[in-house]
């Protein structure tokens, strides 16, 4: 019984057979089973095909505020090319805002937006003045929409919502993409639009108002648009470079209705405070480069660079490394990050206001987010696959860790009698997130 | 920047035409990759990286230039009784089958005739005595084998190199397929295998053309099943206008005159294809009807 010719049909079928049962034999039950598998892929309803990815943060500024956060986000590449994403958070935050006030030697009272009183609270002398009762929820949804229009062009459409009780924000955003040079470049070009309207507790403050009168108005909003040009290259088969730059540019109200400046006098007690006042216009470009490096099969790496510079005298730099090595064959991976990030103050920033020297009217703010300061993130990310549900493929848990410094960089000249106090307390804030995917 | 310090280390994904993705890497010497329909490219990634470390695991494990492989390790322990894994004496199993399936024509002993024989585009074809000379030492019947103890007479070889490529992709096909219902093909070096087809139609394999380097001389559309290729399109010796093939008759140790230049066999997996390519081949002459008889799909270029 051989496998030759002129031999008669049923002894070469049967030949034949015997050739697939070794085979069968070599290739073991495994074959069985992947057999079935194509015969009835697992139809498992509704999120089939759907990548969906969660997670749950966890996130807390050192002796300030808290925030739990999940996030779903769905996502799936459909055979004709197209594309959808669908992604929902939930924030919920708590704990103690800084109102932007000095730390004095005195204790200071603050009567919280709303103005009543039960909502007052006392700052013990020595401390920075934080609102206690900061207390907030956010919903945000957003989805995204990718159509390849032919086989080098692609546009993508999508849009934001945000809401909190004192604040929604709406954006919607298109690009389109464009390969060529054998589609190992792509430029992409990206606009966006968004709306905000502020209702704060109260009212929104008007701006430079003395907070003691209450001025305030009722709701405000801003506006900004923003585009975006990019281009990303091929270099190698294991180097992928990005440089993109864009523009964006807000007008309306655009201060944080919540903070306030301390005036001061020339002995450092505080005789007051006024709302911020930022100017009504802000408008930042920012260049933007990256370049990923696959290594091996192990490593990779991660490299990104970020220049921003706006109208109001803010310039920062950003410089973050992420390296991947994997692992179990590529079962698992441990991701160090390290970020490094330096800003300038804005032209109006000032911790407090002299009462000697600023007569007002001018803009100011002493949020520290406007300051001059550096910070550095030091993280780390484990993830490891996992059987899959259904008949899905594989599932991977992850779990982040974070650690970020932020520290000031200049100090104005503030009048002796401040001396000892820390004017410029800066911020610890850790993250923990773990996150599913199936 | 250099960015690939491994000869094979890199997986890469890139877009096949204008409805695939291909992940690609390099394997067994050759280019190999697995073809899918669009999807995230990461997710692309992962399925292409089980395929190609699968490739890898199976190159490493039979290799013969590595020291450190069971091929090699087998061959350090000749005359003498050893005890294989379970994967190597499935394989063994197979071969021997395949030996009793073909009347002998099929041998992994075969490959000691490689001393006398180099296919590099020459014309030097060796001295016949050489070749009397080696034939003692090829034959899979010499070789004492009751799974899984194995005993290797002195001067005899094994070499999986004739199963090995097939057996792959057999094997990353069955990764793939228990894990992801999405459509794919595993392609290692034109031996191939597919579980159904894209969404866009067919897959679509050319088989290149002998004596042209590497143009598609003929598109086929493959749903599923595997295809498998044997011939002499770069491996052969020409003299006097004659080209030896680099598949050589255990029984004569000299490639079969007539053969064609290459043979491609559609079959359900792709070590069967690859086997029942093979074994067309040294029918020389008779391929086609040897094939035809099988009851198989089957292209010949003469």
């Amino acid at each position: 019984m051989q496998l030759k010719p002129k031999a008669t049909q049923p002894k070469s079928e049967n030949a034949r057979r015997r050739l697939i049962a070794a085979s069968c034999a070599l290739l073991g039950a495994t074959a069985a089973r992947s057999q079935q598998t194509n015969a009835a892929p697992a139809d498992s309803g509704l999120l089939e095909d759907w990548s969906v990815d969660t997670a749950l943060a966890y996130y807390h500024e050192d002796g300030r505020i808290m925030a739990i956060e999940p996030l779903v986000s769905l996502a799936k590449v459909f055979a004709d090319g197209q594309a959808v994403n669908l992604n929902a958070t939930f924030d919920s935050l708590s704990g103690s805002s800084p109102n932007g006030a000095l730390t004095s030697h005195v204790a200071q009272t603050f009567a919280s937006p709303s103005g009543k009183a039960k909502h007052a609270y006392t700052t013990a002398p020595g401390e920075l003045p934080v609102d206690p009762h900061y207390q907030d929820t956010r919903i945000a949804v957003g989805g995204n929409w990718t159509v390849p229009l032919t086989r080098l062009d692609e546009v993508s459409v999508g849009a934001k919502l945000s809401d909190e009780h004192d604040f929604f924000s709406a954006t919607v955003n298109a690009s389109i993409a464009h390969d060529f040079n054998e589609k190992n470049t792509t430029v992409s070009f990206g606009i966006n639009n968004e709306y905000d309207s502020l209702s704060p507790i109260g009212g929104a403050p008007v701006p430079g108002s003395d907070y003691a009168l209450f001025e305030k108005t009722g709701g405000k909003t801003k506006n900004g648009v923003g585009a975006l040009i990019g281009v990303t290259q091929v270099m190698t088969r294991n180097w992928l470079s990005e440089f993109n730059i864009s523009v964006d540019r807000f007008k309306g109200y655009l201060n944080d209705p919540y903070k306030i400046t301390s005036i001061i006098d020339g002995a450092g007690n505080t005789t007051g405070y006024e709302y911020e006042s930022r100017p009504d216009q802000r408008t930042r470009r920012s260049a933007y480069w990256e370049n990923r490096v696959a290594w091996n099969r192990q490593a990779s790496t991660a490299l990104s660079l970020r220049y921003m510079s706006d109208d109001w005298g803010v310039r920062s730099e950003t410089a973050q490394l992420h390296v991947r090595w994997s692992f179990s064959h590529r079962d698992r991976y441990i991701e160090p990050t390290l970020r490094w990030y330096r800003q300038t103050a804005a032209d109006f920033y000032t911790p407090f206001i002299l009462n000697t020297v600023n007569p007002g009217g001018g803009y100011e703010s002493a949020d520290a987010r406007l300051g001059p300061f550096h910070a550095l993130t030091y993280g780390v990310k484990y993830a490891q696959k996992l059987p899959g549900l259904g008949g899905r493929a594989d599932s991977e848990f992850s779990v982040r860790v974070e650690y970020y410094q932020q520290t000031f960089d200049e100090r104005m000249a503030a009048p002796a009698a401040l001396a000892g106090l820390d004017l410029y307390p800066g911020l610890k804030a850790f993250l923990v997130q773990v996150g599913w995917r199936f | 920047m250099t960015a690939n310090s491994e000869p094979d280390g890199a997986v890469v994904v890139h877009p096949r035409g204008e409805t695939l993705l291909a992940v690609s890497f390099t394997a067994m010497a050759g280019p190999c990759e697995v073809l899918l329909p669009p999807m995230d490219p990461h997710a692309a990634l992962n399925i292409g990286t089980i395929a190609a470390d699968e490739a890898w695991r199976i190159e490493k494990k039979y290799s013969r230039y590595r020291d450190d492989s069971v091929t090699a390790w087998i061959h350090r322990h000749r005359d003498t009784a050893i005890d294989v894994d379970q994967e190597t004496a499935s394989l063994i199993d197979f071969a021997s089958q395949c030996f009793d399936l073909s009347g002998g024509l099929f041998d992994i002993t075969s490959g000691v005739l490689r001393r006398a024989w180099t296919f590099d585009g020459s014309d030097r074809i060796p001295d016949p005595a050489a070749i009397d000379r080696l034939l003692p030492l090829v034959g899979f019947n010499k070789l004492q084998w009751r799974s899984p103890r194995l005993l290797l007479p002195a001067g005899m070889e094994l070499d999986f190199g004739g199963i090995g490529k097939e057996y792959a992709v057999d094997r990353a096909y069955e990764l793939l397929a228990a894990r992801d219902p999405a459509p794919f093909l595993v392609n290692f070096g034109g031996d191939l295998r597919a579980n159904r087809a894209p969404p866009h139609g067919p897959w679509q394999v050319g088989i290149e053309r002998p004596d042209t380097d590497r143009e598609a001389t003929m598109l086929l559309d493959l749903k599923h099943g595997a295809l498998a290729t044997s011939g002499d399109s770069r491996r052969y010796v020409l003299k006097d206008g004659v080209r030896y093939g680099h598949i050589l008759n255990p029984r004569t140790g000299w490639p079969v005159p007539g053969s064609p230049r290459s043979v491609t066999v559609a079959a359900s997996s792709c070590t069967e294809a690859g086997l029942l390519s093979t074994v067309a081949l040294l029918h020389g002459a008779g391929a086609g009807e040897f094939l035809e008889a099988q009851g198989v799909r089957y292209w010949l270029l003469q």
